[in-house]
């Protein structure tokens, strides 16, 4: 018996839609708690070819939820990992791999080869990036999101009324309402649900078995194991503010990720500076606060140096930027996204004085 | 006897004492709204769109009294 019998013993599905799918071609945003289980289905289900976005590393913390990777990967690029992981499942499926975070000078490209998106992104600047990119190239999209212990599922661009993530949120909301990306706790089986049921969807959208869920949002509440189904429609005012054009969508700042300043844990912070390439991570205190710390792994700039000229950090990707407390690093980082939007730009949470910091230790005194 | 039905999701349902309950008749969803407000001021921090019996809204609507109001916050987790 082939590979994928049980699936094309079905009547509806058959050789045809096993056929549908290895001709396909499915692109999967983020490698995370959603786009694991994402992979892992449609792989197993023998999608063709699975691009797979992401310019993040693998932490400690990530495992709970992120089911491809183990112990093993931590400090290793998501997207090569989980691609190498399948491909070694799977010899006969292709996989792109794009070790990058998705942006607006590579959205469009990427996002035009394939057939099917799916968004498993953490944050709501990318969301909105790819809802903007799926509309320009008429694209559908199957969107997944989850918070804490309750997760939503949408389709959009797709079926007799299109509809996009604007239509139910015209707009991002403001900054106080983003949950700290590495900080909002959840457990690691709800995106497996959430992720699951998005490549659920991507299959039935390939194959035509079934009804897509498009035309609304459905919600779920992992808590007491309920669904709330509700309609959705046009909305003008969601429209108004789609990018008009490629041209627009190249222009727009859809830098909102994690509210304020970029926080991030320390852990992720010495993963990045180790794994990622072009990464600094920075002491921004001035000269002569103590302690003094001689690492290999850090950087010295003090932060009135650093506004003072700036452009003295421009050949790096990625700056994380502490100091005592996190307070000055977020102020900074702050700035420096003004300066450099294209560029990942942290505030180490919490400073030399977190519990979790490296270089915390009884000698510092405040 | 009528009444409103409020479910309330994510971080919206944070600010609730309860996920899901009773509220007294409104002619419309704003007066709802404006009650909410008044009576749960941290809502008013928050943005979330709003389904009446399972459709979503984008402008006021008018309530008959034993409507199902759904508050729903978007998700940004992945």
């Amino acid at each position: 018996m082939s590979r994928f019998s049980r699936q094309t013993i079905l009547p509806d599905f058959g050789k045809e839609g096993q056929e549908k799918l290895s001709r396909a071609r499915v692109l999967v945003v983020g490698a995370g708690g959603l786009g694991c289980p994402v992979l892992l289905h449609l792989a197993a289900a023998g999608v063709g070819t699975i691009g797979i976005v992401d310019g993040d590393v693998i932490s400690e913390s990530n495992l709970n939820r992120q089911t491809l990777f183990g112990h093993q990967h931590t400090g290793k690029p998501k997207a090569a990992i989980a691609a190498e992981i399948l491909k070694q499942k799977y010899p006969d499926l292709n996989f792109e791999v794009f070790s990058d975070f998705l942006n607006t000078n590579n959205a469009l490209e990427i996002i035009s080869s394939f057939d099917v998106i799916v968004d498993g992104t953490d944050n709501f600047g990318t969301r909105y990036l790819v809802n903007d990119a799926c509309v320009l190239l008429n694209k559908p999209l199957v969107m997944g999101a989850i918070y804490k212990y309750e997760g939503q599922l949408m389709i959009f661009n797709f079926g007799d009324v299109a509809l996009n993530y604007r239509d139910i949120y015209p707009n991002p909301p403001g900054e106080n309402q983003i949950p700290n990306c590495a900080e909002t706790g959840v457990l690691g089986v709800l995106p497996g649900i959430i992720g699951t049921l998005q490549a659920s969807e991507v299959i039935k959208i390939l194959s035509e078995v079934g009804k897509v869920l498009s035309g609304k949002i459905l919600f779920f509440n992992l808590k007491n194991t309920s669904f709330y189904e509700v309609a959705i429609q046009h909305n003008p005012k969601g429209r108004e503010n789609l990018p008009k054009s490629e041209k627009y969508f190249k222009n727009r700042n859809y830098n909102i990720n994690c509210g304020i300043a970029e926080g991030i844990n320390w852990e992720k912070a010495l993963d990045w500076t180790r794994n990622m390439n072009n990464s600094i991570l920075l002491d921004i205190r001035e000269p002569g606060e103590k302690p003094f710390f001689e690492k290999e792994y850090l950087s010295k700039k003090p932060m009135g140096e650093i506004r003072n000229n700036p452009e003295s950090l421009s050949a790096y990707e990625n700056i994380l930027l502490f100091c005592a407390s996190g307070q000055r690093s977020s102020q900074l980082a702050k700035e420096l996204k003004q300066q450099f939007p294209e560029k990942k730009i942290f505030s180490v949470e919490g400073g030399i004085l977190d519990p979790a910091s490296p270089l915390n230790s009884n000698e510092y005194d405040t | 006897m009528e009444g409103l039905t409020v479910k309330a999701f994510g971080m919206i349902a944070e600010k609730l004492p309860e996920q899901e309950f009773e509220f007294p008749k409104k002619k419309d969803t704003e007066e709802l709204l404006n009650s909410l407000y008044n009576e749960y001021p941290d809502l008013k921090e928050l943005d979330f769109s709003l389904a009446v019996n399972q459709q979503l809204i984008q402008q006021n609507t008018s309530l008959e009294g034993n409507e199902e109001i759904a508050l729903l916050p978007p998700f940004s987790g992945g």
